[in-house]
């Protein structure tokens, strides 16, 4: 039993037009029913892609084929569909003509032998009207699909637009990274297969790919790209966006296979760069790009140019600024940048270690936050915004984030911009700790003043063995064996270390370097590691000095129940060769050389109280008056006699 | 360069991960796998696109007419780790309204499972 529900429901199933006839000719079939459909037009079954049933391609020739066609067959048409198809037509079907804008497309035939003519038209005419109503719907949904496949294209060219740009004004990636996601962006939303971008090298003239998608880098490794010739030329002259189509001629677009986009990057009104994309790619291969293709691609790549200036100034400035950050990293001084609103713009490495801050916390904000364990640091800030000059501070504390104390050399500058306004501050400094440190290592062996001269003028310091002339001096205490054994050890000790700091503090005060002390025995240079116009005067300066002080020592003792000392003391000024002397394991900076022992032996002649001084040191003497020739001494090592002067300390005080 | 990096089975889901441009190549490729699953009787199909940056509107409209496919056999087509343009463009193109979308392959898993 056929009822237009179910044939309804049949038809509903299935999508294309064709299954949808293949099953509603198997339903009527089964219920005795003779269906047929005839496509009247070539279009129309390729474009329902109707393949199963008849195409009466030569129908036209039968003018009643364009009126609408409806009820029982009669028989003019039934002779003539005869002869248009070999379907066994019966005289007694029905048939009906499907129109779509006005113009037949196709027929459908309905034959049955139980059926009346009442019923096979209704059948006929509904399945009509379905089919009329199917193309209908259709054609409407394709070109709703096609309005919005145009539409989808539009956004995801507006997508790629938005993307391109974010992408220009974006300041954290490097130009290479740039450029290869421009070049991706431009690919996919022109549905190229392939491309590259090519920037001008400023330095050969020759054009390097900085980037490319879908194309064999090395085929042009070797190869010198220059405008003289190829796309580049054709850029160069038009400067404007082309479309390539005889791609096979030129080394550039060679690997194409159909053809490709060129737009050129200008600046300052010539060629520093281009953009090929190539292959336009379609479900059915490649195709070529358009004038609607060129007219986006030209769109795109135009923001492109316009950007390339600001793209290579900022990554000039990011070298720039990489370079700057690296010298301020390398030096010792601290750098703190405050700006005009107190937050801090700039901190380098030196300043970050002085204070034991995190690069992070710092930069950003405010300083009265950054320094809140230094108001007197902040004062001093406060002082320079306000009376916009240079404060320069020496040795001033300040407290580091984990409560240390430090020493800086301060220098707080105002900053002005190029209209003289007053932009921020700068702090300057120079951590003391480390040369603190060396001072006091070093001023146990040398005066404060050489320290502080050795630090300041660096190349005045002249390690290494070598020759120099040099005044040396020997002082030994006399009998101090024979009187250390009558005392106990602690007090030896005691009154050795006392005789030793008073001798040192007067040393140290003619600039004098202490070179060692062998048992109760000092030897000190004069000259080293600093060479003065007076050494040997300084020398004895020190030595009569050291006698005063002596009687000085000698009345403390004495007060303490303790033992006098009594010292001579020898002087000699000549060459000596001087560096690090000893092995691997240990080594001392020291003198040696004839001199050297010269004065040794003279300080091993003079008696309690005397000073003994060579012929070099009598010369250079301004006031000889206390020194008295003596006998020339005969010492080893030495051939003839030495002359030699001689100063015999009086008692100073009463002891 | 584009290409199928690795087709796995995973209780009846087909898991495809790619790499590279999605366009119309990687697309056919992708569609050419799957039909040879689905000729064996698989219905379930993710591709994993962690390793693809960039997609055309060709190689999305080929994912649409594979889940046309699948839409005819009762199966389902999903996506996972999704760059953002990727997504964008999908979502552009429709594609998101007929197939589901995860964010990672394991959370794609259980859910899918």
């Amino acid at each position: 039993m056929v009822s237009l529900a179910d044939i309804n429901q049949l038809l509903s199933k299935k999508r294309n037009l064709d299954s949808k006839l293949i099953q509603l000719r198997e339903y009527l079939g089964e219920n005795n029913l003779d269906f047929c459909f005839f496509s009247l037009s070539k279009t129309f079954s390729k474009r329902f892609e109707i393949s199963n049933f008849a195409l009466l391609d030569d129908y036209h020739q039968y003018s009643f084929f364009q009126d609408k066609q409806f009820g029982q067959i009669d028989k003019d048409t039934f002779k003539k569909l005869k002869k248009l198809s070999n379907f066994d037509l019966k005289k007694k079907g029905v048939i009906s003509t499907i129109f779509f804008s006005k113009k037949p497309v196709a027929l459908i035939y309905l034959f049955s032998r139980k059926k009346k003519l009442d019923q096979l038209n209704n059948i006929c005419q509904y399945i009509s009207f379905y089919i009329e109503s199917f193309i209908r719907e259709f054609n409407l949904q394709s070109k709703f699909n096609d309005k919005n496949n145009i539409l989808q294209g539009k956004l995801l060219e507006i997508e790629s637009i938005f993307k391109i740009t974010e992408l220009l004004n974006s300041h954290n990636q490097n130009q290479k990274d740039l450029y290869q996601n421009i070049l991706i962006y431009i690919i996919s939303t022109l549905n190229a297969s392939k491309g590259m971008i090519l920037i001008k090298n400023t330095n050969s003239g020759s054009y390097d790919i900085i980037t490319s998608m879908g194309i064999d880098d090395d085929s042009f490794q070797k190869k010198i790209i220059r405008d003289t010739k190829g796309v580049l030329r054709d850029l160069k002259n038009s400067k404007s966006t082309i479309i390539v189509d005889d791609v096979k001629n030129y080394t550039l677009t060679n690997f194409s296979q159909a053809n490709c986009l060129a737009s050129p990057i200008i600046s300052q009104k010539n060629l520093h760069g281009a953009i090929i994309i190539c292959d336009k790619e379609t479900r059915s291969g490649y195709s070529s790009f358009d004038q609607l293709d060129l007219r986006l691609y030209d769109n795109i790549t135009k923001k492109i140019s316009l950007s390339f200036d600001n793209i290579v100034l900022l990554e000039t400035l990011s070298e720039s600024k990489k370079s700057v950050d690296n010298i301020m990293s390398s030096i010792s001084t601290g750098i703190i940048q405050v700006n005009i609103l107190g937050e801090i713009d700039y901190i380098n490495s030196s300043a970050l270690k002085v204070f034991n801050f995190d690069k992070d916390q710092v930069v950003g904000n405010h300083y009265f936050m950054i320094f809140e364990k230094n108001n007197n640091l902040i004062s001093l800030i406060e002082k320079t915004e306000e009376s916009k000059e240079i404060i320069f501070e020496s040795n001033f504390d300040v407290t580091d984030n984990k409560d240390k104390k430090h020493q800086i050399n301060l220098t707080i500058s105002p900053v002005f911009d190029e209209n003289e306004n007053n932009s921020g501050v700068v702090l300057s400094f120079e951590d003391l700790s480390g040369i603190n440190k060396v001072k006091s290592t070093f001023k146990k062996y040398v005066s404060e003043s050489i320290v502080d001269e050795l630090l300041e003028n660096e190349t005045s310091l002249e390690l290494g063995g070598s020759e120099k002339e040099v005044c040396v001096l020997f002082a030994d205490i006399r009998g101090f064996t024979a009187l250390s054994e009558k005392m106990e050890a602690s007090k030896v000790v005691y009154v050795l270390n006392n005789y030793f700091q008073s001798m040192i503090d007067v040393i140290f005060k003619h600039n004098g370097t202490l070179d060692k002390i062998i048992g109760d025995e000092l030897m000190v240079l004069y000259g080293v590691p600093l060479k003065t116009n007076n050494d040997p005067q300084n020398a004895v300066k020190s030595a009569i000095e050291m006698l005063f002080s002596l009687d000085n020592f000698n009345k403390k003792m004495k007060s303490e129940g303790l033992p006098k000392l009594e010292i001579g003391i020898g002087i000699n000024f000549g060459n000596v060769v001087s560096g690090n002397i000893g092995s691997d394991q240990q080594m001392n900076y020291t003198v040696i050389g004839d001199n050297v022992n010269l004065a040794a032996r003279l300080c091993s002649n003079a008696k309690p109280g005397e000073i003994i001084i060579s012929n070099s040191v009598y010369n250079f003497l301004d006031n000889k008056s206390k020194f008295v020739k003596a006998e020339p001494l005969s010492v080893k090592g030495k051939s003839k006699p030495i002359d030699n002067w001689v100063y015999k300390h009086k008692i100073s005080i009463k002891l | 360069m584009s290409k199928i990096l690795n087709t796995e089975e995973s209780n009846g889901l087909v898991i495809i991960s790619t790499q590279g441009y999605l366009n119309k190549d990687l697309g056919e490729e992708i569609q050419s796998l799957a039909n040879n699953y689905i000729d064996k009787g698989n219905t379930k199909f993710l591709i994993n696109l962690s390793q693809s940056n960039i997609v055309n509107s060709i190689g999305a409209s080929i994912m649409i007419e594979l889940i046309e496919t699948l839409q005819e056999i009762d199966g389902d087509l999903s996506f996972c780790e999704l760059a953002p343009i990727i997504e964008k463009t999908f979502n552009i193109m429709g594609l998101t309204k007929y197939c589901k979308t995860f964010k990672s392959q394991s959370e794609a898993i259980e859910a899918l499972g």
